[in-house]
């Protein structure tokens, strides 16, 4: 599947909405994430205080970003391990790659990272003379695909059982013939087994950096992290540099949220810290270690005053609880991060000209804020990016106009009235039991759902005459 | 990419932040203060355990169903644990027949009638490790990289069972998190610290979890009354 644009949004969208399996396939997982959420915060009355201190941590962290880097690269070369500093997602892959060649490396391990999306890694290695292969069950199956991740938790939520089987008998050594779910991921414990065992490099991204002893934390269920980093002689970590924490003491109340609000679950199975390279007489384990912290817009979104949206976990709640994303899906955003968070986040990591239509696709129902687990407030963080949008005039000439001429309108309040008034007898005529399905200059709407029929007068109308039978009764 | 390259990159991102914030303090004193003054809020922001004794609200933790694909048992020596691994082949129909982590503690217990040097590369296989600590919070157990802990013997079998000392129960994950800032102190932190809560699993095939995605599909945990 060819990777979707963030500028071609409304296409993307009408693609995504013919798509007639799509949002079942979407929903079928979100929905569930979305049950199981809110039974872990039921079941966490504490869940409130441990969200302020999240949110307390994140801040203060960013507050002293610089404070925290300088700490953690001190401590991380103590560990051992090589600290790389990139600007930008290219230099990242530069150096990534680089790495490898000098290692001579023919095969790669990597275990999910959306860090690694967003640089463009995926892309680099398969234009390389090195094979990548991607270790988490859900990157493995888009890997087969070619596709882009749809989601940062469940990358192939849009695959269905029946996309898995026929892609494991295509591509793996000893598939399976089964179509039990079970008997699938068999099928790919069998496949990626050798694979993790002969692999040259291991590439991980982090969920948290411990500043005060320059640890990188992975966080997975299936623990396909410690068998990417472990047998191979050399550990790339890429991570962002919002992923700063002070001390490990500081990641712990950060995932108590991650889990509960990305899958529902209370804890993952797997959290480990990497510490640098192997101790002389350790048992396993690479013997070098080499993380790459990436700017790629982070430093602007600071500058810009977006510091709120570098405390982002990357839990994925805000998708799995948008209406938006759960009709068209991860992919029709055009980019590695989709829904509310990707909203926010695209504008800085690419440009606000390329993906300002996506900060639009926001009913602003507020529900992304209600359940993130660091309170970024997100609909504030896109009506301000509407706002540069509009000042910047990025908006298409027809938007720029409807809205011109509706300020105007506001301004005036008996004309708008009475154009209130046409509107409504004017609509009145194409609705049929209740619904409009058709009506000129909105097909952009009656494309793929119908409006309401409106009531019988204006909004005024109705006020006037409710104060009027108020003060009448009095 | 070029150490020159790299001082670049690192400047352009510091003064990036400077330019940013750029009336922030950079007393190192106020920052730790601020920073400590964020974990005194801990004790209201986790869950209540199942139980005030940090064994109990483990095992209960396990029974009831909270971690996944995790059973477990409490045994008073050290020296019966031979007899429950034989009991857990039984009850898996597994040959008598597993990989042992080299410490001494369990090296020298009578393993008489188990084969205790299973290839781990091989799937199907059986792994028994030593776990530094477990936490109740989580139903966790804790291992440390080390000469006598290879990772892998905790990803590779598809059945494990793990070992707590009974002492080296912890309440919360805060107190692990105390552990490692000590043994950081004392410049003695291991490459790993993994924090092991069940299985393997994974949802990626339309949200079933299946066990054992890529290590273990089962995982048994015996609570040992320290001697």
């Amino acid at each position: 599947m060819q990777a979707n644009r963030p500028e071609d949004f409304s296409k993307n969208v009408s693609k995504a909405l013919a798509q007639p399996d799509l949002k079942k396939i979407i929903r079928r997982t979100t929905d569930k994430a979305e049950t199981k959420r809110a039974e872990a915060v039921a079941n966490f009355p504490e869940f409130e205080n441990a969200r302020s201190q999240g949110q307390k941590v994140k801040d203060h962290t960013i507050k002293y970003m610089d404070h925290y880097l300088a700490e953690f690269e001190k401590n991380a070369l103590a560990q051992g391990t090589v600290v790389h500093w990139a600007s930008t997602g290219e230099e990242a892959a530069k150096i990534v790659l680089d790495i490898c060649r000098q290692h001579k490396a023919k095969k790669v391990t990597r275990s999910k990272s959306m860090l690694g999306e967003e640089i463009g890694l995926t892309h680099a290695f398969d234009n390389s003379e090195m094979e990548r292969i991607e270790t988490d069950l859900a990157e493995h199956i888009i890997q087969l695909a070619g596709d882009p991740p749809s989601h940062i938790v469940w990358p192939a939520m849009h695959r269905s059982r029946e996309d898995v089987v026929k892609l494991f008998r295509e591509f793996h050594t000893d598939p399976t013939y089964s179509e039990e779910i079970t008997d699938l991921v068999r099928s790919a414990r069998r496949d990626l087994r050798t694979k993790f065992l002969t692999s040259d490099i291991g590439i991980s991204g982090s969920n948290f950096l411990l500043a005060d002893s320059g640890s990188s934390c992975t966080v997975t269920n299936e623990g396909n992290a410690e068998l990417t980093i472990t047998p191979p002689k050399v550990h790339i970590v890429t991570a962002g540099i919002e992923k700063l924490v002070p001390s490990m003491a500081h990641a712990v109340p950060l995932l108590r949220l991650l889990t509960r609000s990305a899958t529902g679950a209370e804890i993952t199975q797997y959290i480990t810290f990497h510490n640098g390279p192997k101790r002389p007489n350790d048992a396993d384990g690479p013997q070098e270690c080499h993380i790459v912290l990436v700017d790629n817009g982070r430093t602007k979104m600071l500058a810009e005053g977006m510091e709120e949206m570098l405390r982002c976990i990357r839990c994925g709640a805000c998708m799995n609880h948008c209406v938006v994303y759960k009709h068209i899906g991860g992919h029709a955003y055009g980019s590695v991060y989709p829904g509310p968070m990707g909203s926010v986040l695209t504008p800085h990591l690419n440009s606000l000209e390329v993906a300002n239509k996506q900060t639009h696709a926001c009913t602003l129902n507020g529900r992304c804020e209600d359940v993130c687990p660091v309170n970024i407030p997100l609909p504030k963080l896109l009506r301000s990016l509407r706002a540069q949008s509009w000042q910047k005039k990025y908006e298409p000439l027809t938007n720029r106009f409807v809205v011109q001429s509706f300020a105007m309108m506001a301004k005036r309040p008996r004309l708008f009235q009475l154009l209130s008034s046409c509107g409504v007898i004017f609509m009145k005529v194409f609705s049929r039991k209740g619904w409009i399905k058709y009506m000129p200059f909105t097909s952009g709407w009656t494309r793929n759902r119908d409006l309401i029929e409106p009531e019988s007068t204006t909004f005024m109308h109705q006020y006037k005459k409710m104060k009027k039978a108020k003060s009448g009764g009095a | 990419m070029n150490s020159q390259q790299n001082e670049q990159s690192r400047a352009k991102i510091f003064s990036a932040i400077k330019a940013a914030a750029p009336t922030v303090t950079m007393d190192v004193k106020t920052i730790q203060e601020e920073a400590l003054e964020i974990l005194k809020e801990s004790e209201f922001a986790r869950p209540k355990l199942l139980s005030e004794d940090a064994t109990q609200a483990l095992v209960l933790r396990i029974e009831a169903g909270l971690v996944i694909g995790t059973s477990c048992e409490k045994l008073s020596t050290l020296a019966d644990l031979p007899h429950s691994v034989k009991q857990f082949f039984g009850k898996h129909s597994l040959p008598h027949s597993l990989k042992v982590q080299g410490v001494e503690q369990l090296e020298k217990l009578n393993w008489q009638g188990i084969s205790t040097d299973s290839d781990i590369q091989q799937d199907n296989t059986v792994g028994l490790c030593w776990a530094e600590y477990g936490v109740a919070e989580t139903g966790s157990f804790v291992v440390h990289s080390s000469a006598d802990m290879p990772i892998l013997l905790n990803f590779l079998p598809l059945y494990l069972i793990a070992v707590i000392p009974k002492s080296k129960i912890l309440h919360y994950m805060d107190d692990y998190a105390l552990i490692a800032n000590e043994i950081a102190k004392k410049a003695e932190t291991p490459r790993n610290m993994c924090l092991i809560s069940g299985v393997s699993g994974t949802t990626d095939i339309e949200g079933v979890l299946v066990q054992g995605a890529h290590g273990p599909e089962i995982l048994h945990l015996i609570i040992v009354e320290d001697q």
